[in-house]
Parts: structure tokens; C-alpha cells; sequence
């Protein structure tokens, strides 16, 4: 899903001739075994000190949480309050008339207006899979839930776009509006939703508006991203000849780059949706109601309730993934090429789409078509929905998990405990309790040898500020996890990248895999692990390895694609096997992409680590789940903004040099 | 050229006229329902907390304003504490029917945005359990006097040579990492995370007779199904602490959890709103076994929710009709 960053182009690199003994690797472990020494010689000796912490600024924060709910109940608000009120109560209202509209159109009106809509722009196929989409709403019994997500995912995603678009056109077109905006996107991305719930609950209430917002500050970087580099990658001779020839800046725009970098924007919308689908069940801690509450009330009374509901956001997700694409591809102008008569036939299909609509509804509002499906039909009852029967097959999976004589049980956890003991716990302590000064210093000049100077100055005064604020310890914690599992995903993603590259069927069959464990809400692939491998910090780590493991699959596979083929003849005129090629050639020069799926699986594995403090991951995530529910709210945003600290540490340093070389490319 | 159009024309009208013509006879054959006569009493909006006892309060309440005063009840899923607060002092949430003590001292109690109704008749229990199997080889383990030295038999992988204690949900009141300290126990506090998490860990070692001390509570519904027993700590001193984050010196919170009493709370706009709905809110009282009985059939045989309310209120008229009343 995190397709944004790939777009920037991948610099040719050139293969190093320094000696093995110059390379990077060799002085990153020689930083490490300086480190190591003095956490064997200093071990627990010099904890972070106390006179370096803030203590009183969770006190403050808390005393300004207090102030917040006092200006918020107060009878006669400021201005500022009145206007989030008056906001909040928009985009309530706007979620409610959106579902209004789906129910009043009864189950009928909304299956065959949805279909038939797609049909008409995106095709049969796009049509026949809206309709199967519709078909699992209906018969998993979740129906109503299904079209509550829905309004709220139309009003998140129309409001998305709408800040969304004008504002990555504004960062295509100015280089100083970009300076000002990235670090914004960049953040809105690195910290996990759950970190700011609370602050939105705060401004705005629970229900849906505060799901609402909490979606579109997820959901608005891809938009304003992509948008921005379908606008800069028109190119520019072409808005040179448009300026020579007179034209004016609106004209450039409306005429030019807006035309061109169409694609792009649609594939901007089709992300957003996708980001903002994946907010469903953390919308639904803080009101959004729908299929997320059923996910997030599921997981504590009827576990194959929540895993059900997550896969009906899986289907929802997958097809609209797939019908804007549908909907791109045909609507494209540039396909078409329209002539009189065309343009005749597509007026027909729509007016016969309306009519058929127009049709549907009036007939099932005159022979009383409920508005959502119904449980049970008939003067019997008979049950029509196949929820029990699905509930059924769940649950006797999960039985059969939880019994901790099944075969499953004696490899899931062996293997759980050989993580926890030979990588989590060893990796966690060295961090934890080495001193804090060697810590500090070791990581900066592990930065600066990995990217350079400026991600260097950035870890210094991230970890420095993560130190100040009183969670050191907390984050080391973290940061011995994230690594653990980014380790485990790049191991997993670069073989299965290869494999994928050189094999198609291994390629086609990733596909649907990926799309599924990026969609599926990560709180539900976490269940079946808590009760697989039940120590405690396991479960986080593979639900973070899970979710990030695919988009390094891709990355690499792209890079490894995308090698120039006449390097890879030159080898073979040579004589190299086919191994030989992979091996010496594809890979060494795949080198980028293979750098920018780290970069991209650690920011992944970080989003989850945190919703592992759920399942017992300890940590930042801990502080932030208490902070959220146990209302401590300067505990919960000095966590939020530590997890943020590393987020952005984690990004500069790991994509540092790629950045730089592009610099001195040009 | 014409001819194509209109064949497509016709190909297209009658693929939608099949569409429409298949969904109307689905709709016809499942029948429509008809929507329900207008309620006597306006809307109530009820939150379920995560726990299944809240489940339970919160569908039998709802099963006896539908079909008694025929109230249209809505049930909200907002988290514990201050989120179900502020939609409290919002109007979006009007009733909590079991806080454990979280209230006092909020903000919203101070402003009088949300009234306390009192106690909804069970008392809430936190301690420290372990499983009765235990205790036949460490009969010892009934205290907390009896851990000491034999942490390690609670030793776990990551808990190193120490002892393991599996920590609560992190939403629930604890203190149990200042109470290790203060008692000087060898025990390594880990967290499991939500409530499903961590009893996905000790049941799972109580099937393997293995053995296991976490924190726990009661009234819950499992409490029926396993065997547990707490491991008693010291009384309750004079000026005894259980707020972890106000730090200090650990000896200070080297005591027992309090017994809670679980109140019912309403926001004021509804208290003002005189909705018949609220004497059955004030009078509603029942015991620990009781909403087990309901937590039961919901989580332990997995009933909708609905329904086992129902066969509650069903069985208990006599109960029912004092809340109504």
C-alpha cells in the first residue's frame, strides 16, 4: 500500500571498488563491539540520569488535558472550541446523511446503484466483483455495519481529497510550500494512529467526526503526495513550449500539468481509500461505529466475530482497490479517443444505468424492501445470512489453536521462545542497560556512517530528546524490537523479492497475499497469535514482520526488475549462470531498492510494534494504550511523541545516503 | 455502424433488466421488514466497556427498556475512562452501568457534566491469583509471605531466573509493579497487554498444570471455569496507596487492592431529561452471579447477546419488575 516513496526515481548505482575491510558493514560492527564492550564493563551503572529528565512535564501536560476538557464543557466557549464544535458537528452530520442515503436506498437500491454505477465506469468485471463485495456484506450478517463503514470511509476520503489535492498541486508547483509541508506529511505517516487519538478525542468528542479526523490525518499524505509528484513529473519541456507560447500559469495548470499528471492523481485517490479503510477498526476504539466496533468489541467477547468483521474490511478494501483502478483505466481520455458516436453510446449507458437504478429503488421502496439485509426472511424465519455457520468454522479454528497439545502449538512456540531469548531479550538489554552515554554516541556515529552527517545531527537530538522527556528506557525498549522484526522482514522480503523476481508464479501468487495482510486490520492477524506463541512480545513482533514483510517482496522484486538488462546480457555473454547473474549482477545493483525496503518496512514494523502494546509488546506502545484508556494524558503524549522522535530517526538513517547520492547526481 | 449501436444498446438494457429484474424477485423473496412502531421513550444510549460483565449489564438493561417501556436503546463501544467520559459530557453516551472507581476526581465530576447513581449492586475484587492446582504442591502460595524465595518456580522465557507475574489489561486499575517492590519479591512485572491476550497466557499454562500468578478480578465469568485462588497481601493500612503514577516510595502501596464498589453513571443533560428511562437506570441492581450467569451464556457459549440477556430477565421477573417499578 505504501507506494508513495517508490516513485522517487531510483538512481543508477555505482558498485564500490573500496577493499571489504573499508565498507560500511565493517565499521557499523566495529561501532557495535565498542558498544558491547562498555555495556559488558558499565552494565546498569549509568541508567539515564535523572538530573537530564523533564519530570515535571507530564504533570503540566496533564494540568493542560484538564484546562482543554474545562474550555471544552464550558457554557460559554471561546471561539477557537466554538469552531471545532461547529466542525465536529458537520462532519457528524455529513457521516449520518451519508448512511441515511445507503439505508433509505434499501439493500437492494444500494446493491444494484453500486454495481450498476461501476459498470457503466469501470467495466463488467469491476461490476461483477462490486456485486460479490455487496453479496459477503449481505450474507456474513454485517450488513448494517458495512454501510456505517461506508459512509464514514466516503465522508473521510471526500474530506481527504478535498485538503488533499489542492494542496500536493500547491507542493508540485512550489518548492518552498514542499520545505513546509513534508516534515508534516512525513510525520503524520511515522506515528502510529493510535498515538493520536487522544488529543482528537479531546477536540472533538468520540463518534464518528473524531473517526473521521483521525482517518484523514492518516489518509492526506498519500493524496498530497502522489498528487505532487504527478504534477512534477510532467515534464518540463513541455511546460516550457506551453509558457513560450503565452500561456498563463492557471492555463499551465488547468491545461497542462493537470492533464498529465491525471494518472497519478488517481492513483493518489485510490490510496487514499486504501489508508483511510485501514483506520476502520482504530476509528472504532474512539466512536466510529460500523465494522471497526464490531472488530474492537469481538476481540473481547466473540474472537471469530472480530476475525469475520475484519475480513468483510479485507473484501470492502480489495474492491475498492480494485474498482478505481477499473475506473482509471477506463475513464482515461487518453484510451478513449472519443469520436461524436462514442460519446452518443457512453450518454446511452448512463441514461440506461440511471433508469435501471431509478428502476430498482422505486420498485424495492414500493414492495418494502428493508434497509439492511435481514437475519431472517419468510414467515418461518429462516435464517438467511451465513454468520452462524461462518462463526462455526472460525471458532473450531481457533479451539484447535488455543490447545496447547496440538502439533501447531510445539513448533509456533519453540519458535516464539527462541526469538524472545536468543534475539529480543539479548538486543533489549544491550540498549537498555549499557550506558546511556555509549548508547547515545554509538547510535549517532552509526547514523553517520550509514548516512551522513545531517541523519547523524537528527539522531543525536531525537534520542537526546527522547531521553529528556523521561522514556529511555521505555524506548530502547522499543527500538530492540522494531529492529528484531525489521531484521526478520528483510530477511524474509529480500528471499521471497528474488524468488518473486525470477519466478512469475511466485510473483502472481504474492499478490493477493500482500493485498490481505495490508488490509486486514492488524489487531485481528494478532489474535491467532497471542494464543500460538504466548510470550508476551512475540505476538507484536510477528504481527509487525507479517505487515511489512510484503512491501519489501515488492520493493525488491521491482528493483531487481527494473536492473538494466544490458548488464545482465553483458554477464551472460560472459558466460555466467543464471545464479551467477542473480547473484553477482541483479542483486548488487538492486542495492537502492533493497535499501528503500528497509526504509519503507521499518516505518511499517514501528506502526505496529506500538499496536502490539495491546497484546503485551511493553514499551512505548504500553504507555500509549494505558495513556489512551486510563485518560493519562501527559504519560500517552510524551510516549506519542517519543515513538514520533524514533519514527523519524529511524527514516533519516536508513534512507540517508540514497538521498544524498541523488543530491550529487543532480 | 448504427446497427452495433443499437445492438449494444439492446445488450446492455437487457443485462440491466435481468440485474434488476433478479434483485427485485431476492427482495421480494426475502420479504421486507417493516420498520417498529415509534418508542414510548426516547432514545437511550448505553456503552459496553470492553469486559464481558459490562456486556452483560449492559443487554439485560437493554432488553428490559425495549420491551418493558419500550425504549429505542443504542449501544456505544467507547473505551473505559476519560474517551467514555467526554462522550458522556458530550450527549453522545447517557448511561455507564459499571465504572470501577475511575470517576472520582475527574474533571467531569467537578464540573457536574456526569452524575454518579451509586452502586449497581456488586463489589468489585482485584488481587493477585494463582491456580488451586498450585497449591497442593506449594500449599505455602496462599499468601503472599509463602512466594517469597520460590519466585522461580513462576519463571518463564522472559522473565529470566526471575519469577514471572503477568501483569492486567492496560486499561484496569493496578498498582502491581509498585507492590512487587514494596514487598521485595523476586518477580519480573510483564505485561500481556488486553484482557484476551493475557488470559490466552495463563489459561493456556493452566492446561498445562504448569505454574502461573497474574493479576485478576472478579466478578468475570471465567472465574467459573477455572479453578483460581488469590494469593493473599498484607491488610490495608492508614493512608495505603493504589495510584502507581503518583510514585514514591513503594512500601507505600505494600497493601491489598480496595474492594470497589461498580457505579452507574449518567450524564446530567439526562438526568434532566426525565426519561422514564431512568428509574429503571436508579433501580438497577443485581449480584456477581448473576451477570457471571449472563457473561456466561455470551462469552463462555457464545449466545448473541440479545438472547441471553433475554433468558435472563426472563428467568428473574421478580427482580425485573423491582427495577421497573
Amino acid at each position: 500500500m505504501t507506494e508513495l516513496v517508490t516513485e522517487r526515481p531510483i538512481v543508477a548505482p555505482v558498485l564500490s571498488h573500496r577493499p571489504w575491510w573499508r565498507g560500511k558493514p565493517v565499521q557499523v560492527a566495529l561501532v557495535a563491539a565498542g558498544m558491547w564492550i562498555a555495556y559488558r564493563a558499565l552494565r546498569l551503572e549509568y541508567p539515564w540520569p535523572a538530573s537530564l529528565t523533564w519530570t515535571s512535564l507530564q504533570f503540566k501536560l496533564d494540568e493542560f488535558q484538564v484546562w482543554l476538557i474545562e474550555q471544552r464543557s464550558a457554557d460559554d466557549k471561546s471561539v477557537v472550541f466554538t469552531i471545532f464544535d461547529g466542525f465536529r458537528i458537520f462532519v457528524d452530520e455529513l457521516v449520518a446523511r451519508f448512511a441515511e442515503l445507503l439505508f433509505w436506498l434499501t439493500w437492494v437500491g444500494t446493491t444494484a446503484a453500486g454495481t450498476l454505477l461501476v459498470w457503466r465506469f469501470g467495466g463488467l468485471r469491476a461490476a461483477i466483483l462490486t456485486l460479490a463485495a455487496f453479496a459477503t456484506f449481505a450474507l456474513s450478517g454485517l450488513w448494517r455495519e458495512s454501510m456505517e463503514t461506508l459512509a464514514l470511509m466516503l465522508a473521510a476520503v471526500s474530506l481527504s481529497l478535498l485538503v488533499g489535492i489542492p494542496l500536493g498541486i500547491a507542493v508540485g508547483r512550489s518548492r518552498r510550500v514542499e520545505r513546509f509541508v513534508r516534515p508534516l506529511l512525513d510525520s503524520a505517516q511515522i506515528v502510529p494512529a493510535f498515538a493520536y487519538l487522544m488529543p482528537v478525542v479531546i477536540l472533538f468528542s468520540v463518534g464518528p467526526a473524531a473517526a473521521v479526523v483521525a482517518t484523514v490525518i492518516y489518509a492526506i499524505p498519500p493524496a498530497v503526495r502522489i498528487t505532487a509528484l504527478g504534477i512534477r513529473g510532467v515534464p518540463v519541456n513541455t511546460v516550457e513550449a506551453a509558457t513560450s507560447m503565452g500561456t498563463t500559469t492557471r492555463q499551465i495548470l488547468t491545461k497542462v500539468q493537470l492533464p498529465l499528471a491525471r494518472r497519478m492523481i488517481l492513483l493518489g485517490v485510490n490510496q487514499t481509500i486504501l489508508f483511510a479503510l485501514s483506520m476502520v477498526v482504530i476509528g472504532g476504539l474512539i466512536g466510529g461505529g460500523g465494522l471497526g466496533a464490531v472488530v474492537n468489541s469481538g476481540l473481547f467477547t466473540t474472537p471469530s466475530l472480530a476475525i469475520l468483521a475484519g475480513f468483510v474490511i479485507v473484501v470492502m478494501a480489495i474492491t475498492l482497490d480494485r474498482v478505481t483502478e477499473a475506473i482509471a483505466e477506463r475513464t482515461d481520455p487518453a484510451k478513449q479517443h472519443l469520436d461524436a458516436a462514442g460519446r452518443r453510446r457512453l450518454r446511452r449507458q448512463s441514461l440506461a444505468a440511471g433508469v435501471a437504478i431509478a428502476g430498482t429503488v422505486l420498485a424495492a421502496k414500493l414492495l418494502g424492501v428493508s434497509s439492511s439485509y435481514p437475519e431472517t426472511a419468510g414467515v418461518q424465519e429462516r435464517t438467511v445470512t451465513l454468520q452462524a455457520w461462518l462463526l462455526e468454522r472460525i471458532q473450531s479454528v481457533l479451539d484447535y489453536i488455543q490447545d496447547p497439545t496440538s502439533w501447531v502449538f510445539s513448533i509456533t512456540e519453540p519458535t516464539a521462545t527462541f526469538i524472545l531469548q536468543k534475539l529480543l531479550l539479548p538486543l533489549q538489554e544491550f540498549l537498555v542497560e549499557g550506558p546511556w552515554f555509549t548508547t547515545l554516541l554509538g547510535l549517532t556515529l552509526i547514523a553517520y556512517i550509514v548516512s551522513g552527517l545531517r541523519p547523524a545531527i537528527t539522531t543525536f537530538v531525537m534520542l537526546g530528546a527522547i531521553g529528556i522527556t523521561g522514556v529511555w528506557a521505555l524506548a530502547m525498549d522499543t527500538l530492540s524490537q522494531v529492529l528484531v522484526a525489521t531484521l526478520i522482514a528483510v530477511v524474509i522480503g529480500v528471499g521471497l523479492g528474488i524468488a518473486a523476481s525470477e519466478s512469475r508464479t511466485v510473483s502472481r501468487a504474492m499478490r493477493p497475499i500482500n493485498d490481505v495482510l495490508q488490509t486486514l486490520p492488524q489487531l485481528v492477524y494478532i489474535i491467532p497469535f497471542i494464543y500460538l506463541m504466548p510470550v508476551s512480545i512475540v505476538p507484536g513482533i510477528v504481527a509487525a514482520v507479517l505487515y511489512a514483510f510484503p512491501v519489501v517482496v515488492r520493493l525488491v522484486e521491482r528493483g531487481i526488475n527494473d536492473v538494466a538488462p544490458e548488464a545482465v546480457e553483458a554477464a551472460g555473454a560472459f558466460g555466467a549462470t543464471r545464479r551467477q547473474v542473480l547473484a553477482k549482477v541483479k542483486v548488487p545493483l538492486a542495492g537502492d531498492a533493497i535499501m528503500l525496503g528497509v526504509n519503507q518496512g521499518i516505518i511499517m514494523v514501528l506502526a505496529v510494534v506500538v499496536i502490539g502494546g495491546l497484546v503485551g509488546s511493553g514499551g512505548l506502545g504500553y504507555e500509549v494504550a494505558q495513556g489512551l484508556v486510563r485518560g493519562y494524558f501527559g504519560q500517552g503524549v510524551i510516549a506519542s511523541f517519543a515513538i514520533l522522535a524514533l519514527g523519524i530517526t529511524l527514516d533519516r538513517v536508513t534512507q540517508g545516503t540514497r538521498a544524498k547520492r541523488k543530491e550529487g547526481l543532480g | 455502424m448504427s446497427d452495433r449501436l443499437s445492438r449494444r444498446r439492446m445488450r446492455l438494457a437487457g443485462l440491466a433488466l435481468v440485474v434488476l429484474a433478479s434483485l427485485v424477485a431476492a427482495a421480494g423473496a426475502l420479504g421486507g421488514g417493516a420498520r417498529s412502531a415509534a418508542p414510548a421513550c426516547d432514545d437511550v444510549v448505553l456503552n459496553e466497556n470492553s469486559w464481558v460483565g459490562s456486556t452483560a449489564n449492559v443487554y439485560v438493561i437493554k432488553n428490559v427498556l425495549e420491551t418493558k417501556l419500550k425504549c429505542k436503546v443504542k449501544v456505544l463501544n467507547i473505551t473505559e475512562g476519560q474517551p467514555s467520559f467526554q462522550a458522556m459530557a458530550d450527549g453522545k453516551i447517557d448511561v455507564v452501568l459499571e465504572d470501577w472507581q475511575n470517576f472520582p476526581g475527574t474533571p467531569y465530576e467537578k464540573n457536574k457534566s456526569i452524575v454518579n447513581l451509586g452502586g449497581n449492586g456488586i463489589t468489585g475484587v482485584i488481587g493477585w491469583y494463582i491456580p488451586r492446582y498450585l497449591l497442593q504442591q506449594y500449599p505455602q502460595f496462599r499468601t503472599w509471605r509463602g512466594l517469597k524465595g520460590k519466585e522461580s518456580v513462576f519463571k518463564s522465557p522472559e522473565s529470566g531466573s526471575q519469577g514471572m507475574f503477568l501483569g492486567g489489561d492496560p486499561s484496569y486499575v493496578q498498582k502491581d509493579k509498585a507492590l512487587i517492590k514494596g514487598l521485595g519479591l523476586n518477580l519480573k512485572h510483564v505485561v500481556a497487554g488486553a484482557e484476551p491476550a493475557q488470559v490466552a497466557r495463563w489459561s493456556q499454562l493452566y492446561k498445562q498444570k504448569k505454574p502461573v500468578l497474574f493479576y485478576w478480578y472478579d466478578p468475570q465469568y471465567l472465574n467459573a471455569q477455572y479453578d483460581l485462588v488469590q494469593v493473599q497481601l498484607p491488610k490495608r493500612f492508614a493512608g495505603c496507596q493504589d495510584d502507581e503514577k503518583k510514585g514514591g516510595d513503594p512500601k507505600k502501596y505494600a497493601c491489598a487492592y480496595p474492594s470497589y464498589r461498580l457505579d452507574k453513571l449518567v450524564s446530567s443533560d439526562f438526568l434532566k431529561s426525565g426519561s422514564p428511562a431512568l428509574k429503571v437506570i436508579r433501580n438497577f441492581k443485581w449480584t456477581s452471579a448473576d451477570q457471571n450467569f449472563v457473561a456466561n451464556l455470551i462469552s463462555g457459549k457464545k449466545m448473541p447477546k440479545d438472547k441471553a440477556a433475554a433468558q435472563w430477565v426472563k428467568a428473574h421477573a421478580k427482580t425485573v419488575n423491582t427495577w421497573v417499578k
